[in-house]
């Protein structure tokens, strides 16, 4: 036998079958295959691949629990291909980062369009003047500080989701690069203050979020945003405790996850990884978009409602609007100080008042 | 070529400045003297010194009533800041390489912990001085310039600890070079001079027999 002859025979009576699968792949993505049941010709070849079983078997499909076996002993050692790595992969790149961003954008564009249409929320009667003690130092600082460090993981999060798509069009690739970076060491070193915070903001505020009589007509009045007429509150209105208990629950996961994912060493599996990034990056878009509105609300959206927290005073008429049972409460027990006295506590001019009108008498 | 600068000639110069200009200034605090007391003393000033240095570090239990947070803040921050500076792995290689000293880093994990701690206390005490109206009206511009180098440096620091870009190790350098440059001319200074300060107070009052 010809010994250069032989290898070309043996390559030539693969050439049929190879054909054959060619064309049954060409044929199998045609629509009109894919409508009517597919008929094989009389004279095709049954084979099976002898791979697929294999790849089926590497690849886990159905299961979580590990097949293989390793010498390495460590978390997932015996998977060598984890199908659920390719889904999370695909929700990141594809659901997260494609819906991700219309709750922001949409909030945004529903606060703009909101104060334009209807502007900053006035206090009935304008500023009294007369003021009441709301925080405390210790609270304002730890708000302060959980909102730093709540904006810069919003930014640095946000950077490293849709930095790649957005960014690098506008700065290149070099600049995003160093933003990236950045975002990632920053993000990875804030967060568990983050989850300090979460815990601290919890203790400190607890007792007066517990939901009592009365919230529900503030819910019905949409918080006295939507139409006319007074709203009910205590110390905190119920859109107040329900923001609180938002972030206190919402934050609780994105933290645990973020933990999660920033400490791999503590024996959790890529399984556990992919479902705790899918919980962080869905619950910080809530967090955030939640924000955004208190952010709106804390500041341009309410009259008097930003000295709360710069202060820790507030004026009567502002707590008489949004908090009356707690402004009839401090009334009661003679916690109104007058404007000279509010200025002496700060160290600065008595409070500008709006309209010199006295007062709003809170009913009884 | 900015990098450059900021790598070689800045460096220097802010480094010399902050040298001479600490030694200056602790001299200065020394040569002040005072006249001599001829009263007979009750007590060692020297003793005195030392105790009120020390007793110092511990806050008095009627202020910690009312201070607790701001103290607990203040030792985070300090604390923090002390490890990260000294015990840092980036740190002691730049001052090996520059000194030929060494000396044992801490782990990763006690590095992002100092870190988190004093990123936390001196986020606090900022934010307390912004928002406490006795600390606000006491609180001096340069002394709240000092406060943003500060943070400005542990964050540029931090940002940089994946050492994935020049430019992010040159602007750690050149916030540490405007720090150098800033810090003998502030009430950052305290850091050389809170011994002659309190061991000052604590040996003229235990010469006359006072415990403070």
């Amino acid at each position: 036998m010809n010994h250069q002859a032989f290898p070309q025979c043996h390559l030539l009576r693969w050439i049929p079958p190879v054909l054959l699968l060619l064309a049954v792949m060409l044929f199998a993505g045609s629509p009109a295959l894919a409508q009517a049941p597919q008929k094989l010709s009389p004279d095709a070849v049954s084979m099976e691949d002898p791979g697929s079983e294999l790849w089926r078997q590497i690849r886990q499909r159905g299961t979580s629990e590990p097949v293989g076996t390793s010498q390495v002993r460590s978390v997932e050692s015996g998977v060598l291909i984890n199908d659920l790595g390719e889904r999370w992969a695909e929700f990141r790149m594809q659901e997260l980062k494609h819906w991700g961003k219309y709750p922001l954008l949409l909030v945004i564009v529903i606060l703009v369009v909101f104060y334009l249409l209807r502007g900053r929320v006035d206090i009935e009667g304008g500023l009294s003047g007369r003021m009441l003690h709301r925080f405390t130092h210790y609270e304002r600082a730890l708000h302060w500080v959980m909102a730093s460090i709540f904006l810069f993981l919003g930014v640095t999060g946000l950077i490293l989701l849709f930095g790649r798509s957005s960014l690098i069009p506008v700065f290149g690739k070099e600049v995003f690069s160093i933003l990236a970076s950045l975002s990632k060491e920053g993000h990875n070193l804030f967060g568990p203050l983050f989850a300090v915070s979460v815990v601290l903001m919890f203790f400190q505020f607890v007792r007066r979020n517990i939901y009592a009589k009365g919230d529900l007509s503030w819910l019905l009045k949409g918080g006295g945003f939507i139409g006319k007429g007074h709203v009910t509150g205590g110390f905190f209105n119920m859109g107040e405790k329900t923001w609180y208990w938002i972030f206190i629950l919402v934050g609780a996961a994105v933290s645990i996850s973020g933990m999660i994912l920033l400490f791999p060493n503590f024996g959790q599996g890529r399984v556990i990884m992919g479902l705790s990034h899918v919980v962080h990056g869905i619950g910080s878009i809530v967090l955030m978009t939640i924000a955004i509105g208190h952010m709106y609300l804390g500041s341009i959206g309410s009259e008097g409602s930003l000295e709360a927290m710069k202060t820790g005073y507030v004026d009567y008429n502002w707590a008489a609007a949004h908090h009356d049972r707690w402004a009839r409460e401090c009334k009661d027990n003679n916690a109104v100080i007058s404007p000279e006295q509010f200025a002496a506590l700060i160290g600065e001019e008595p409070p500008r008042v709006s309209t010199g009108k006295p007062a709003v008498e809170v009913k009884s | 070529m900015i990098g450059e600068f900021i790598d070689g000639p800045l460096w220097y110069i802010s480094s010399i400045v902050f040298v001479v200009a600490v030694v200056w200034r602790i001299i200065v605090i020394l040569s002040f003297g005072r006249k001599k007391n001829l009263a007979k003393p009750r007590y060692s000033a020297g003793g005195g010194a030392m105790a009120t240095i020390l007793r110092r570090f511990f806050p008095y239990r009627e202020f910690y009533e009312v201070s607790k947070f701001r103290i607990v803040a203040g030792y985070m921050f300090h604390i923090g800041l002390f490890a990260l500076l000294f015990f840092a792995v980036p740190h002691i290689e730049f001052i090996t390489s520059i000194s030929g000293l060494s000396w044992a880093a801490m782990p990763h994990w006690a590095f992002i912990l100092a870190a988190e701690l004093s990123f936390f206390g001196l986020m606090y005490l900022f934010v307390f001085r912004l928002t406490n109206p006795v600390t606000r009206m006491l609180t001096t511009r340069g002394e709240y310039l000092g406060s943003v180098l500060v943070f400005v440096v542990m964050l540029t620091g931090c940002l940089a600890l994946g050492r994935s870009h020049e430019f992010l190790r040159l602007f750690h350098l050149l916030s540490v070079e405007l720090l150098l440059l800033y810090m003998p001319f502030s009430s950052l200074m305290h850091a050389f001079t809170f011994p002659f300060s309190r061991g000052f107070t604590g040996a003229v009052y235990h010469r006359r027999g006072l415990n403070i």
